[in-house]
């Protein structure tokens, strides 16, 4: 299990929480977690979101391992200009 | 041969990295040799240009083009129905870029294009425009943010908004964003005193000298070549393919030189009209915008209004912070208030922290990426609050933001923990530089103001070939916005060992490499220069399997130092090191050309800090300022050509002297632009400005081999902010309105004294 | 479109007469040219005027100089006399534009342009130069206040050209000085402007006056109110203030793009007064 940050406006579609509790060993099985588990969470995670993992930011990495202990923050998709 | 792996960070003597080579596209841009948008001619080429809606909201009737069509001259007209086709088959963000280029149903601003023709000359097309007669019904507009979001507001969109609006809102409010940890309200019972604030900031064009311009032709059989101005050609492709229903394959672009972009050049305008006209005329067509059209129809960045509350103790500790940011985004979704949201308080370590953005639509012009998006006038309220707090306490601004700074292990107000940054170096090197305390007149002020900026990093792909005369070609699929082909040059000489003008850097087309995310979010120079570093570490690899074979031992008996080929130790033989010259001269006959590649989606970007310091002067009579001083200091990483980190410092802090003092986008009751023109859109000029001086930190970003961080757009954001504190240092009262334009600065003034 | 650049000034007249479609004359070209790169105008004649010897000559006449209508701003800046004699009609010259612009653009122009907001309206308002006008009736001679009569519209009939700005000669002890506001330090069009020429006499004391506001009406205004405040003072603190309260009610000027009613109408009476006393200290009084 890993612990998932999410930011506040997602809060309301994932139960009123903060963080989320999910089986995850990868950024892909995260996403696929997220979007089983809270199906209200599926617009946003359609539109794209970065994962942060141990404050280092990736875009679309579904491989990206992730450990029990990692933190773990959604973000809204970045870009810059 | 290990390939590092880029955490692994190496930090050694550099000899080319950090120096400050010529540019090689230098001679050719003073010279005028270089090729822009505008610059590349084709055989039997027809003029396209747009015609424009002079509503800033209607409701297209009818479009009747066949008098136009019928004009001698004219080979193509094309509308919004050209493009009905592939519309159904777009997602929400690719629709909203197509209604952009050619308005569907409703003329959204003024400026927004509803036709396009093709003609044989400037005069033909020009006289086919008036030629199109557009029925409109004119509907009531808006432009200023609060006003859009007022429950009576004249709607854009009647389904734009998304889940996350709660109900009972305007539908131009669009989306809502929140962001923070702690109890606010706790955090505020704490502190010895609050202030609360309103902010204004007005929408400021990214002001790049040159115009959007491109060179379509698609042939008979469906394939295209499109050559043109812009940040990311591959974004350009795919965005252009999907428009027209066209295989990416069957559509070749090819990036020009680029006269500026600062992010406006992260979309397309033109680029899919053109494509649709030389579809339909079977010719050519190239399109250049003008200065008016470029004001009128491409993208500003959003204009904002921003409240901020922040609680200090009268020691200087930030007990709580909250900001509500509203930023209108033209009439698309997609307003940067996320990530002003996101980085407004991203600078300091805050126990309680709550920000809310909220994302709204009006009839301006859609809002493209301008540096730093979205964090420049977050920036400017929260540092200013801070500002107002340290005066109130009659405390030192630098000391009570290093007392607040966000170092190595703080939670920032975005919810990532930070690895190394270098906020606090800034802010050293801000109070050890003679200008802090330097000596101040009359009616003069100094301004102090952090920043901060994520950065990307992004998919990009690099080749690098070994050319048997022991140069190096390297292949790229960045636009140079800034140096960066002498900063690849310098990554892959550095590698390889060789001189920095052995190697050649040019911005291949989409055809001749793999997919590049667009020259944004101060990417390049560490993703391109990423992938460079480890391209080049392949070709290495090749060049000492080569050396193996040809004295015969194991290619892990091979190490690569300083440009050669040598026997890893004693065991390994004793062998004559080879040059990358020698096992390139020979290489046909040793297996063929040695090449290097690289294809990643870079994470790591290390996220980048600054301090600014500004003095100003205000004529109280006039309102008129004058910059006297101004220095920046900003992390960079590690500087791979100091001179054009330089150029980014400078750049972002003139960028943010004209937003903060006197660029905006003025509107008529009409709703029409007043302003589309350099005269009265009023970047800075030359004699405007003090020479900027900067101050490189180097702390360097585990996340990149050499440590680089990126340096465009953290330099454009703490410029508001600090020009803002210094002026009203200067004139003796809080500017909450920008740009501060002399007859605001007079109003202020005026009213502080009662008058 | 059609471009003629004749030799003499005479066939330039008879060219503009016979035109029956909308005629352009081209001096220096630095607005005709960005208008019609705008597209704001097509007209079918333009005129150069630039072939023309006599428009190119800055000439000494009765004291004072006789500046023909081709001249260029730069040449205008460099010359010593003009520059001694009128300093801030000088001043106005080498304000218009960039350094660049100032080598085409021309002081005629700049006024036949008939912005109220010209540099070089004020500045030749308050010198009490006149602008000779060549026509199909022959030649006259009308005050620089007269070719401005509303934005855009000049006071040229048809077929007429300037010919020549004249500055007049001035008495002893005598300055002028031109000052603007615009946002930017230069390449910009002014939001206020006023100019100022005065005399004193022996004993310091302003003895003959004109003042010019710019930018603060629909045409550039001579201010005679202004003026009657100076005269017969050593222009201190009250006479100066009389001075700005005198500019101020005589703006009409209009909120816009570039700054508002308000501070139009504050801010000219601040530049007529620091225009004063540059004038007075130019003609070697007070400071």
């Amino acid at each position: 299990m890993v612990t998932v940050k999410i930011w506040g406006s997602l809060k309301e579609a994932a139960g009123g929480r903060s963080e989320l509790r999910v089986e995850a060993a990868n950024i892909r099985q995260l996403l696929q977690r997220l979007g089983a588990e809270y199906p209200r969470l599926q617009p946003q995670l359609k539109r794209g979101v970065s994962v942060s993992v141990d404050g280092r930011i990736y875009r679309d990495a579904w491989f990206t391992e992730l450990k029990e202990d990692s933190e773990i923050v959604l973000l809204p998709r970045l870009s810059g200009g | 041969m290990p390939l590092d792996h880029p955490q692994d960070l190496t930090i050694k003597d550099f000899k080319i990295v950090g120096q400050r080579p010529l540019r090689p596209d230098g001679i050719d841009k003073v010279t005028g040799r270089a090729r822009f948008g505008a610059d590349m001619n084709a055989p039997g080429m027809l003029v396209g240009r747009v015609l424009r809606s002079p509503h800033a909201h209607a409701r297209i009737k009818s479009i009747d083009s066949a008098k136009a069509e019928a004009l001698p001259g004219v080979k193509a007209v094309v509308t919004g129905a050209d493009f009905g086709a592939v519309k159904d088959g777009l997602d929400d963000g690719m629709l909203d870029v197509l209604v952009n280029c050619m308005a569907q149903d409703k003329a959204l601003y003024d400026g927004h294009a509803v036709a396009a023709v093709a003609a044989i000359s400037q005069t033909v097309a020009r006289q086919a425009l008036k030629l199109i007669e557009v029925d409109y019904e004119v509907l009531p507009h808006v432009l200023d943010v609060d006003a859009a979001m007022q429950p009576d507001a004249p709607v854009l969109h009647e389904e734009a908004a998304d889940e996350s609006v709660p109900a009972g809102f305007s539908k131009n409010v669009v989306r809502r964003y929140e962001f923070g940890h702690g109890d606010v309200a706790k955090g505020f019972a704490e502190a010895d005193r609050i202030v609360e604030r309103r902010f204004k900031t007005e929408a400021a064009h990214q002001g790049y000298i040159e115009p959007h311009a491109c060179l379509a032709a698609m042939g008979p059989d469906g394939q295209a070549e499109l050559w043109v101005c812009t940040q990311g050609h591959y974004m350009v492709r795919n965005t252009c393919a999907a428009l027209l229903g066209m295989d990416a394959s069957q559509l070749r672009v090819t990036a020009s030189e680029i006269g500026g972009g600062f992010g406006g050049k992260t979309t397309v305008f033109i680029e899919p009209l053109a494509l649709a006209l030389s579809r339909k005329a079977g010719r050519p067509v190239k399109m250049t915008m003008s200065r008016e059209e470029v004001f009128r129809a491409t993208g500003p960045t959003s204009s904002s209004s921003i409240d901020v509350k922040i609680g200090m103790t009268r020691e200087g500790r930030i007990t709580a912070a909250s900001g509500e940011l509203r930023y209108q985004g033209g009439a698309f979704p997609g307003s940067p208030v996320e990530f002003g949201a996101m980085s407004a308080f991203a600078a300091y370590d805050v126990e309680n922290v709550k920000t809310v953005g909220w994302d709204v639509v009006a009839n301006r012009p859609k809002q493209a990426a301008y540096r730093a998006p979205g964090a420049p006038m977050a920036a400017y309220a929260v540092e200013s609050v801070i500002d107002e707090l340290c005066k109130q306490f009659d405390l030192d601004p630098l000391s009570v933001r290093l007392k607040n700074a966000a170092v190595e292990g703080t939670t920032s107000s975005f919810g990532v923990t930070y690895g190394k940054i270098g906020l606090s170096a800034t802010l050293e090197a801000a109070r050890a530089h003679p200008h802090y305390s330097a000596a101040l007149g009359p009616n003069q002020g100094r301004g102090l103001a952090c920043g901060f900026w994520f950065n990307f990093g992004g998919e990009t792909c690099v080749s690098l070939n070994v050319n048997a005369d022991g140069t190096v070609g390297l292949s790229v699929g960045t636009p140079d916005i800034g140096g960066s082909r002498a900063s690849m040059c310098q990554m892959a000489a550095e590698e390889l060992g060789i001189a920095y003008d052995k190697v050649r850097t040019v911005v291949a087309d989409t055809a001749s490499l793999g997919y590049n995310d667009v020259t944004d979010g101060s990417r390049v120079t560490f993703a391109s220069g990423l992938a460079t570093i480890q391209a080049a570490r392949d070709a290495i690899r090749k060049l000492c399997g080569r050396a193996a074979r040809m004295w015969g031992i194991d290619e892990d008996a091979v190490i690569w130092e300083e440009g050669y080929a040598k026997p890893a130790g004693g065991n390994a033989g004793s062998f004559e090191p080879l040059s990358l010259a020698e096992i390139a001269a020979v290489s046909a006959r040793t297996g063929g050309p040695i090449a290097g590649h690289t294809e990643v989606n870079a994470d790591g970007a290390g996220q980048s800090f600054a301090t600014h310091l500004v003095d100003s002067e205000v004529d109280p009579e006039t309102g008129k300022v004058k910059i006297l001083r101004y220095t920046v200091f900003q992390d960079a990483g590690k500087a791979i050509h100091p001179s054009y980190v330089e150029g980014q410092f400078q750049g972002g802090a003139v960028q943010g002297i004209g937003w903060a003092l006197n660029e905006e986008y003025i509107y008529g009751e009409d709703g029409r632009l007043q302003n589309p023109g350099f005269l009265d859109y009023r970047v800075p000029v030359a004699s405007d400005l003090p020479m900027i001086d900067t101050v490189i930190v180097e702390v360097p970003n585990p996340g990149h081999p050499y440590g680089v961080r990126g340096v465009g757009e953290t330099s454009i954001v703490p410029p508001l902010a600090a020009i803002a504190n210094s002026v009203s240092a200067a004139a003796a009262v809080r500017m909450t309105h920008l740009p501060m334009s002399p007859p605001r600065i007079r109003k202020a003034i005026e009213e502080a004294a009662g008058r | 479109m059609r471009y003629e650049a004749p030799r003499k000034l005479k066939r330039a007249v008879a060219l503009l007469s016979a035109e029956s479609g909308v005629a352009r004359v081209l001096a220096g070209g630095t607005d005709l040219l960005v208008q019609l790169r705008s597209e704001r105008i097509e007209p079918d004649l333009i005129l150069d005027i630039k072939r023309i010897e006599s428009m190119h000559a800055i000439a000494a006449e009765r004291g004072g100089y006789r500046i023909g209508a081709a001249v260029s701003c730069a040449a205008l800046g460099e010359h010593a006399g003009v520059k001694q004699l009128w300093p801030g009609v000088v001043e106005a010259a080498t304000l218009i534009g960039s350094t660049q612009v100032q080598g085409r653009a021309t002081m005629a122009g700049n006024l036949c342009n008939a912005s109220p907001a010209a540099d070089a309206a004020p500045a030749l308002i308050a010198a009490g130069a006149t602008v000779a006008i060549a026509g199909p009736g022959g030649r006259r001679e009308v005050p620089a206040e007269a070719i401005c009569l509303a934005p855009g519209r000049n006071a040229l009939e048809k077929g007429e050209i300037v010919e020549s700005l004249y500055l007049p000669a001035r008495p002893e002890r005598s300055g002028d000085a031109y000052l603007r506001l615009i946002p930017r330090s230069e390449m910009d069009i002014a939001v206020v402007s006023a100019g100022v020429s005065l005399s004193l006499d022996a004993a310091g004391r302003c003895s003959a006056a004109r003042v010019a506001l710019g930018a603060v009406a629909p045409r550039p205004l001579r201010v005679e109110a202004a003026a009657a405040a100076l005269i017969g003072s050593d222009l201190d603190e009250a006479v100066l203030a009389v001075l700005a309260a005198a500019c101020a009610a005589a703006c009409d000027p209009i909120d816009d793009k570039r700054g508002t009613v308000e501070y139009r109408t504050e801010v000219a009476g601040v530049l007529a007064k620091r225009a004063a006393v540059i004038a007075q200290t130019r003609a070697g009084g007070a400071a």
